[in-house]
C-alpha cells in the first residue's frame, strides 16, 4: 500500500518553487505535492528565494523589465 | 516567447480543458479578483496613501505577473510573495523618478512604515550574491544556469551536459544550502 516514494521526486520541489520545472513535469509534481506534507513545507520555505534571487538578477543582468 | 505561450497554454488546459479563447483576459481577471484588494492595501502603505499611485502600481504588478505567467507557479503563497516583491520594486522606482522630477503637489510624507529603499535593495543584492559565491561550485552553477538565466531544468541539463534528474537534485540541495545561509544572515526567515 505504501509504495516507497523515490527521494528524487521530492527534489522537484526546488525547481517548481523557482518556476523552472519543465512544463511536462509540472502536472506530475503537483499531483505528488497534493499529498506530500514534506514538499508542501519545503515549497513554503523556498517561497522567498525567487524574490531574493531577483535582487541579484536585476542588479547584474537586466533581462526582464 | 514561444515557451511562455506554451506554458501558459499548458497551465490553462489544466484549469479548463475546454477551449477558451479568452484565456489571457481570464488570467488577468482572476489575478485581480484574488490579489487586487490585498495588494492595494499593502501598496498603499508604501505610497503615502496616494491612492492613484497605489492603483497604478497594482495594475502594473498584475500585468507583469501575467507577462511572466510561465515563470510563476500558481501556489498562492509563492505568487503572493512574488507580487509583493515586484510591487515593492515598482514603488521604489516610482519614488526615485518622483524625487528627480518633483510634483507640484507636496510629496507623500515620510513613511512611518519601514519601506525598503534603493539602498536596501542593493544591500540585499550584495548579501544574496555573496551567499551564492559561498555555495559549492556545483550548487552555484545549477542556480545560475536555471533561474538566473531563465532556463528550464532540461535546457540547463543540456548546457551542463548532465541528466535533468541530476539538475533537479542539485538544485534542491543548492536551494536548501542557499536558504540556510540567507537565514543565518537574516535575509530569509
Ligand atoms: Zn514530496
Amino acid at each position: 500500500m505504501f509504495a516507497e516514494i523515490p527521494e528524487s521526486l521530492h527534489h522537484d520541489v526546488a525547481a517548481y518553487a523557482l518556476g523552472v520545472l519543465d512544463p511536462e513535469d509540472i502536472q506530475g509534481f503537483e499531483l505528488h505535492l497534493a499529498s506530500c506534507e514534506r514538499c508542501k513545507i519545503e515549497l513554503d520555505e523556498f517561497g522567498e528565494l525567487p524574490g531574493l534571487l531577483d535582487e541579484v538578477k536585476s542588479a547584474s543582468q537586466r533581462v526582464r523589465p | 516567447m514561444w515557451l511562455v505561450r506554451r506554458q501558459l497554454d499548458t497551465r490553462f488546459e489544466r484549469l479548463d480543458p475546454d477551449d477558451d479563447p479568452d484565456r489571457d483576459d481570464r488570467l488577468i481577471r482572476e489575478l485581480y479578483q484574488e490579489f487586487g484588494g490585498p495588494l492595494l492595501r499593502q501598496v498603499r502603505q508604501t505610497t503615502g496613501n496616494d491612492l492613484q499611485w497605489a492603483e497604478d502600481v497594482v495594475q502594473e504588478t498584475l500585468l507583469r505577473a501575467w507577462r511572466n505567467a510561465a515563470k510563476l507557479t500558481w501556489e498562492r503563497g509563492l505568487l503572493w510573495a512574488w507580487l509583493l516583491t515586484v510591487s515593492r520594486r515598482i514603488v521604489i522606482d516610482g519614488r526615485r523618478r518622483r524625487s528627480v522630477r518633483p510634483r507640484e503637489v507636496e510629496p507623500p510624507e515620510a513613511d512611518s512604515i519601514a519601506v525598503p529603499d534603493a539602498a536596501d535593495r542593493t544591500l540585499a543584492a550584495i548579501v544574496v550574491a555573496d551567499a551564492l559565491r559561498g555555495l559549492s561550485p556545483d550548487h552555484r552553477e545549477v542556480i545560475e544556469q536555471t533561474y538566473l538565466r531563465d532556463r528550464t531544468v532540461s535546457e540547463a541539463a543540456e548546457i551542463l551536459g548532465i541528466p535533468p534528474g541530476t539538475v533537479k537534485s542539485r538544485l534542491y540541495y543548492a536551494m536548501r544550502a542557499l536558504r540556510g545561509v540567507l537565514k543565518e544572515r537574516g535575509v530569509a526567515s
